[in-house]
């Protein structure tokens, strides 16, 4: 539904964005993370035509997003990251008229604002200004505006950006019902959120795409993506003896001490006999022992470390 | 294919619409606009006061002065569209509501147009209260020429539609409402004005076309008269089309950067 390639955007002689190219199916939630300023808002103002790349090409709902702006238009909802709405209309007024501009039948659109200001959580606020709402209100009208048209494909810049904590949650859970019937492409930094909406993750670094995948399959791409974290109630340097003294030639990935507890962490051991094992032989040892588990990358950690392999690569 | 041919057109209708009564709505919701209707009302309703004596009571002489000749009537034509423009385009930009407005399936120039004909319309609702004393006049019994009063008030508007239709151009150059107005002034002063220059040109041919395109000139002429000369017609139509398009290009800018 979506195909960029080689995309690549200047403003005057600042590259923000440097051909990047990915694909986004049909029906896939994809989330597009980078620290603020990696160039996400500039690549989804390309592709929901309000301003144009300086070179390579972008492909919405198979329209080209230069030459056939309007079609792009009409099968995409956009949220942009700031939503500026007119403060003088009513929600219900806003919408209507929105409705009207993208070509809803005024017989249709009234059915529709219904629906959309119900999924938005809105029903109660029709009446109200919108330069009165709040920021996560004004979110939600902008949510329910990027809906109005049913459009099949879904940008949304920073989605939760300005939400309190349960508001993330309901967008968190209205995305996942989008993601069923829709196409959605969101931005964010925040990457917890990345990783419980989308299934699949492109991560977008000084406007360059440094990793794309599931995120499991990201994390397995970093050292097996698992480890082994003990805890014990054991100075360090005992607990280093022991791990040592087992034999695991892997280097100990980090370890660390406080008051009376100590913890390392280990690359993970595939077979559960020598997990087992290294667990008899670390008490045997007299580890007190406190914790053993498998830890699993979070998504927040592959993007530091795949953030830090490209500064030291260019370094 | 026909059928779909006829469909995009009437969905191009009918988002236009939506556009211009948006436009219409915002510009009554605007208390600006409730201050430019009384300063309007309050200049008009003083020019006529003044030009009734001045006309020694004839009616059409009044009434042509009223509606083209007076210098009050030149300073109003001048001075309101800018503030009627200004906001248009420069507030979208500021607020960045024009992000919303742009990513939706509609074209430059249905804005732009929708912009234009919502500012003219309330120009035209400015004039409005001015019938008023038309009818006023008739009520004492004085007969004025139907004719001067309809030329008049075409050379009224389409005067009027230039001037909005550059606003809406320097609107759509800057965040910036007060810089829009004042560039708007200067641009209003100057098409108004640069033409009297033509007194000073010795050129024959030189000056014989900066007469041609002196606004006061066309009223006296031809409006003031009862008549619509085409030349007239075109110029002013002509002018509102090319500030209209330059308008039209300025917000695809955005596009070619």
């Amino acid at each position: 539904m979506i195909e960029v390639r080689e995309l690549t955007k200047y403003f005057y002689d600042v590259k923000a964005i440097d051909r990047i190219s990915f694909e986004v199916g049909r029906d896939e939630v994809v989330g597009f993370l980078g620290p603020n300023g990696a160039g996400k808002s500039t690549t989804l103002k390309i592709l929901t035509c309000f301003m144009p790349a300086t070179s390579g090409s972008a492909r919405v709902a198979g329209h080209d997003v230069f030459s056939d702006s309007l079609a792009v238009r009409s099968q995409v909802g956009y949220l942009p990251e700031n939503v500026s709405l007119y403060k003088d209309m009513r929600v219900s007024e806003y919408l209507h008229y929105r409705a009207r501009i993208k070509g809803v039948s005024s017989r249709d659109a009234r059915q529709r604002i219904g629906e959309t200001l119900d999924t938005c959580g809105l029903t109660d606020m029709t009446r109200r200004m919108v330069g009165q709402l709040s920021k996560g209100y004004r979110q939600r009208v902008g949510l329910a505006d990027a809906l109005l048209a049913d459009p099949p494909i879904l940008l949304l810049d920073e989605p939760t950006g300005g939400l309190d904590p349960t508001q993330r949650m309901e967008v968190r859970d209205l995305v996942a019902r989008l993601g069923e019937r829709h196409t959605v492409f969101l931005s964010s930094h925040i990457l917890a959120e990345v990783e419980s909406m989308c299934s699949r993750v492109i991560i977008i670094k000084k406007g360059r795409i440094i990793a794309d995948g599931r995120p499991d399959d990201l994390a397995t791409s970093l050292q097996g993506g698992e480890r082994i974290r003990v805890e014990a109630a054991s100075p360090l340097a005992a607990l280093l003896a022991a791990v040592e003294s087992f034999g695991t030639k892997d280097a100990v990935l980090d370890s660390g001490e406080s008051e009376g507890a100590s913890f390392v962490e280990l690359p993970l051991i595939a077979e559960k006999e020598r997990r087992g094992a290294l667990l008899g032989h670390l008490v045997n040892s007299g580890v007190a022992v406190v914790e053993f588990r498998l830890e699993r990358f979070s998504l927040e950690e592959i993007f530091i470390r795949f953030t830090l392999e490209e500064e030291e690569e260019a370094a | 294919m026909t059928v779909t041919v006829g469909k995009g057109i009437r969905n191009y209708a009918s988002t236009s619409m939506t556009l211009v009564w948006r436009e219409i709505e915002a510009i009554f919701y605007s208390p600006l606009s409730y201050a430019v209707l009384t300063m309007f009302l309050f200049l008009n309703g003083y020019s006529f006061i003044i030009c009734l004596p001045d006309a020694q009571w004839s009616v059409s002489d009044a009434i042509r002065s009223f509606l083209g000749l007076f210098w009050m009537t030149w300073l109003g034509s001048i001075f309101f569209p800018p503030l009627i423009t200004m906001r248009l385009l420069a507030e979208e930009k500021k607020s960045g509501t024009i992000e919303l407005l742009m990513t939706a399936p509609v074209t430059e120039t249905q804005v732009v147009v929708a912009k234009f004909l919502s500012a003219f319309i309330f120009y035209v609702f400015l004039w409005f209260p001015s019938l008023i004393y038309i009818i006023i006049i008739k009520q004492y019994g004085a007969i004025p020429d139907n004719g001067v009063i309809l030329a008049s008030y075409a050379g009224v508007f389409l005067l009027g539609s230039v001037f909005i239709a550059l606003g809406v151009f320097t609107s759509s150059l800057s965040g910036n409402q007060i810089v829009a107005a004042v560039t708007a002034l200067i641009l209003n002063l100057l098409v108004f004005f640069i033409p009297m220059l033509s007194q000073t040109i010795q050129w024959k041919g030189m000056r014989r076309t900066l007469e041609q395109l002196w606004v006061l000139l066309h009223f006296r002429d031809s409006f003031s008269k009862g008549m619509i000369d085409t030349f007239h017609l075109a110029f002013y139509l002509g002018l509102t089309v090319f500030f209209l398009f330059l308008a039209i290009r300025s917000l695809e800018a955005r596009k070619w950067r």
